[in-house]
């Protein structure tokens, strides 16, 4: 752990009292927090915990406290995306904080060194803060006879994945291919790709799908470990429930149009037009846990469904392979092609016929 | 529970299947009728059996639930006629004009066609469910539903209002979450699918035939003013 | 014995039949039309339960689901206790009526199907005794009543005295063949006459037969297929042979509906000559001005119904033939119709063989007793009929409950009365 607190290294790098609360107060949007978990959990002296406190002081307090967490953040089979979405995150102060302020130990995109000194200033971070740091992963890992798909310096993803779990506090999964394979695990999943949690079971893990993911959940997941030294509360699926508690449908600007049963039938007609709901365009809201709908993208500027597009519910283990993107939600995945349904319709009409005939024949005996 | 797993194979093979099933059950069913040989009717029709046709399925429609051709049958029975009418009726403008059924439909026709106001489809739901509840327990006070119900009656009723009630919640978002509601909403039509051919629910096929020879019969006799 | 019954209903059970079973929905609907079940309360009488034996047999042999159904001991086989059971309710609570089949939702023809369970029913030796000595007779003599040829002869001749006019016997090239029943012989020989002098004044060419003498059909009532051939054949034969254009029934419901819709089915062939009932000849004569009646001649202040006999009307499809005539003689205000009529008209409670069944006679009694009920809301004081059957039931129901200011009457002798020669 370094020694100085995260307000100390603020501080040095001249931040004021003023933006320093500032900040604070981004930290508690992006965190979505409404309750604090218990200071004690974050190992702060007890006397912090006894009086009641905004939610703003609290963190604010925590921050002058807390030594500062260093993060090692690794990329497997990913398409950069999630950390591209993370450096134009909303705030810049925010990614700033996460990427500079809160120690970004080790990224492999980000990182000004290459190649071995990489490598070699990584294994350095590990072992210097074995069982403190946060290990972000970005990306799926391939596994079986197809490990070696993804490989940096000669290791294999798993085994590399393996090693910094294995003194990580904390594993977070950032995106749907880190979460659940995504992309590369779609149908036929050539490379047999996983996600984290499939592979770690002994860490703590949480998942922060999306693709990419919302930059402020991933800041907000990062933030939240690094001030209260714990995990957010998380549903069955891994996910911090502040972010993925409810549907994108849930809190769809177009909800009241689909109550209304108003849909938009094609991308130009009238009802598009008019920002009817998308259902009928294979909008996936309605099963897709993510706060597109409330944060939204580009500094809260918009998201899909607000720009006429429908949701495709990115967030949502295997929505590659979830129908088709402009096909509606309630439509069956796999139909009888018109040869089975050729193919059993006969077998039915022959056993049926076959059986009357028997049973014709036996009456006329 | 992996519901996103359970719902995809709800929604891909397991439906594939069902849908497999009941068609061939379905052919089976009426083909098992159809080639058990018909008797040729060589009586001289005394009125026109187009005519008797046309009216046993204008009363057909009409008997539920509110024009019943017998007022007194009516008057005894209310609930089967009410609820029972209701029921189908809520059924047909739910599968045909709901937004999400008629996408279904599409994707196996290859064709759509316009749907109804979420409102109205929500409130034709409510209206089944609660005819389907009445049905039940009617069913089983009535002391004619009660002999005429075995087992299978049973089983019937549940595995249609199983479909209609995980509907009706997933719309609403009710205790679960949509996903779960989705997922069941999907399990229990697929093995609504597998029963259908195997039970009195397949009568939706025998109406045809009930109703045309009901027309032909009497409407040849001139008994179908 | 359960071996006969399950040969009869696989027998019986054609594409016609299967469809019929596979349709019903348990809906328990066919309940709330049978006057067995609205006057007793008794849910074993439910219209579709009736069948329900042929149901279950209809699935043990015909279908795969009922087949499993059997190996799993859900389905059990028919037993002797049962078939005795379902000679109770098939027999002593029908009459055949086919209000059922009206009311279905479906319009599944149950009463049809309750013929085949009656007619397996029968094969098992388990028909009623009373049903059973009529069709022995019916066999024997040619009717019912055991009325032998000589009966009839004599019957026939005695129009000379009573109303002067030689019934035509046996007229090779007559229009119309004239068949009666026992029923008139027996309780109502004045029908002859009547008729005679209305065909007479109608010119038209018209004859009887000894051979087609009775067109009761005690086969068709107990589900004796060959009995009920035999019968039809007599008829056909006969009407055949005098070459007649048309064959006249003169009451009997069931006789009529069995000439004109099963002998077609018998013979496999459309029938040479027409089928017709007095319900629409005698009103198509008043019609066509063939006769003349004293219009109003039944106008004296008493209200009329008339009843719709269940296989006259609901199945013959004479509803409005009557009432016209009916309206020329009673006037048109005096004609009330009962709550439940035409095609949805209540039974007697008397049809399909129950008048011959002693057992029945407390189901008859309380299905007549809807009737009454219905009788008395029009507040009727004359009830006239087409059907001799229902007459006498009307009668007897009637004298039971000791209702004494309702007059029954047919429609002949209405017609004969009212002729202006
Ligand atoms: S656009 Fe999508 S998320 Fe929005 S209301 Fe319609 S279905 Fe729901
Ligand atoms: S035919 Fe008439 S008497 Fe027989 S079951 Fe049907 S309604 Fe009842
Ligand atoms: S009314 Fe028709 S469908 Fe309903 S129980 Fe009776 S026979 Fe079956």
């Amino acid at each position: 752990m370094t020694d100085e607190t995260i307000y100390r290294h603020m501080q040095d790098e001249g931040v004021s009292r003023r933006d320093f609360l500032k900040m604070c107060g981004l930290v508690v949007g992006a965190m979505g927090m409404t309750k604090m978990p218990p200071l004690d959990a974050s190992g702060l002296p007890a006397s912090l915990n006894k009086v009641d406190k905004s939610t703003l002081n609290h963190v604010a307090e925590a921050m002058e406290t807390k030594p500062r967490i260093p993060v090692i953040w690794l990329e497997f089979q990913d398409c950069t995306g999630c950390s591209e979405a993370l450096t134009r995150a909303n705030a810049p102060t925010l990614s700033n904080l996460v990427l500079n302020t809160l120690t970004i130990e080790h990224h492999e995109a980000l990182s000004a060194a290459a190649g071995f000194q990489v490598e070699e200033a990584k294994q350095q971070a590990m072992k210097k803060y074995a069982g403190q740091y946060v290990l972000v992963v970005e990306g799926s890992i391939p596994t079986g006879e197809f490990a070696a798909y993804c490989s940096v310096g000669g290791r294999s993803a798993e085994e590399i994945l393996k090693e910094a779990a294995a003194g990580a506090a904390a594993v977070i999964a950032v995106g749907s291919c880190a979460s659940y394979g995504g992309l590369p695990a779609a149908d036929p999943n050539p490379t047999q790709a996983v996600g984290v949690m499939d592979l770690i079971k002994d860490k703590p893990v949480v998942n922060i799908p999306g693709c990419p993911a919302i930059p402020e959940a991933t800041v907000g997941v990062i933030t939240h470990f690094a001030i209260f030294g714990t995990l957010p509360e998380l549903d069955e699926l891994h996910r911090p429930k502040t972010f993925y508690g409810t549907t994108v449908h849930d809190r769809c600007l177009r909800r009241p149009f689909y109550e209304a049963g108003k849909f938009a039938l094609s991308f130009d007609d009238e009802g598009a037009k008019q920002g009817w709901c998308l259902y009928k365009l294979g909008c996936k809201g309605p099963t897709t846990h993510n706060s597109c709908a409330t944060i939204r993208w580009d500094s809260g500027l918009s998201f899909p469904i607000q720009s006429n597009h429908p949701c495709l519910g990115c967030s949502e283990p295997n929505f590659w392979d979830g129908g088709g993107f402009y096909q509606g939600q309630s439509t069956p995945l796999e139909k009888p092609t018109l040869g089975t349904v050729g193919a059993a319709g006969a077998a039915g009409l022959a056993i049926g016929a076959g059986m009357a005939a028997a049973a014709k024949a036996k009456k006329e005996k | 529970m992996d519901w996103n797993a359970t719902l995809e194979f709800a929604r891909g093979p397991f439906f594939n299947f069902a849908l497999i099933f009941f068609i061939a059950g379905m052919l089976y069913r009426i083909a098992n009728v159809v080639f058990l040989g018909w008797n040729k009717d060589f009586a001289k029709p005394r009125a026109s059996k187009g005519n008797g046709v046309v009216k046993s399925y204008l009363r057909g429609g009409l008997i539920l639930p509110f024009f019943p051709r017998e007022k007194k049958a009516f008057v005894n029975n209310p609930i089967t006629f009410l609820a029972g009418g209701l029921f189908h009726l809520s059924l047909f403008v739910i599968i045909f004009l709901g937004a999400a059924h008629m996408l279904a439909w599409k994707s196996l026709l290859g064709f759509g066609w316009w749907t109804l106001p979420l409102p109205i489809v929500d409130f034709m739901a409510a209206v089944g469910i609660i005819s389907m509840v009445a049905l039940i327990i009617n069913r089983f006070n009535h002391p004619v539903l009660k002999r005429l119900s075995g087992p299978a009656e049973f089983v019937n009723w549940l595995l249609v209002f199983l479909p209609m009630l995980t509907g009706y919640m997933m719309t609403h978002h009710m205790f679960f979450e949509y996903k779960v509601l989705f997922s069941l909403h999907m399990l229990s039509i697929d093995v609504l699918l597998i029963w259908l051919p195997l039970s009195r629910i397949s009568h939706f096929v025998f109406y045809f035939f009930s109703r045309t020879i009901h027309g032909v019969e009497w409407g040849k006799r001139g008994a179908m003013p | 014995m359960t071996d006969k019954t399950m040969d009869v209903f696989v027998k019986k059970t054609g594409g016609w039949a299967a469809s019929q079973l596979e349709a019903c929905t348990r809906c328990g609907l066919c309940a709330e039309a049978c006057p067995y079940y609205l006057a007793t309360g008794n849910p074993d009488y439910t219209p579709i339960w009736k069948v329900e034996l042929l149901s279950r047999a209809y699935q043990q042999r015909f279908t795969l689901v009922g087949k499993v159904k059997t190996a799993l001991g859900f389905n059990k086989p028919i037993t002797d206790e049962e078939i005795k059971d379902w000679s109770m309710i098939d027999f002593n609570a029908c009459s055949m009526c086919g209000k059922c089949a009206a009311v279905c939702p479906m319009g599944i023809e149950i009463p049809k199907l309750i013929g085949t369970v009656r007619a397996g029913v029968n094969a098992a030796g388990y028909a009623p005794e009373g049903l059973k000595s009529k069709a022995k007779a019916q066999d024997e003599f040619g009717s019912p009543n055991g009325d032998t040829v000589d009966a009839y002869k004599e019957w026939f001749a005695s129009a000379k005295e009573k109303v002067g006019i030689d019934v035509p016997v046996d007229v090779k090239g007559a229009e119309i063949l004239v068949v009666f029943t026992n029923l008139e012989i027996s309780t109502k020989k004045s029908n002859l006459y009547d008729l005679a002098k209305i065909l007479e004044a109608a010119g038209i060419s018209w004859t009887t037969s000894l051979e087609a003498r009775d067109a009761f059909n005690m086969g068709k009532i107990i589900g004796d297929g060959k009995l009920k051939k035999k019968l039809l054949m007599r008829i056909y034969n006969a009407a055949v042979e005098l070459g007649v254009k048309k064959v006249l029934v003169t009451e009997c419901g069931h006789g009529f509906v069995a000439l004109r819709d099963d002998l077609p089915e018998v013979v496999g062939k459309a029938l040479p000559f027409e089928v017709i009932h007095i319900a629409g000849l005698l009103p198509d004569l008043i019609a066509e001005g063939k006769i003349k009646v004293q219009a109003g001649k039944f106008a004296n202040g008493k209200t009329y119904t008339f009843h719709d006999s269940c296989k006259i009307q609901r199945t013959g499809g004479y509803f409005e033939e009557p009432r016209d005539a009916l309206k020329i003689l009673v006037g048109e205000s005096n004609l009330k119709d009962m709550a439940s009529n035409r095609e949805e008209g209540l039974c007697c409670g008397g049809g399909g063989g129950l008048r011959a069944i002693p057992e029945a006679k407390d189901n008859r009694m309380a299905a007549f007793k809807l009737k009454l009920h219905e009788l008395e809301e029009v507040k009727a004081d004359v009830v006239v009929s087409t059907c001799d059957n229902c007459q006498l039931q009307i009668k007897d129901g009637l004298n039971f409950y000791e209702v004494e200011d309702v007059e029954v009457k047919g429609l002949i002798e209405m017609v004969a009365d009212a002729l202006i020669v």
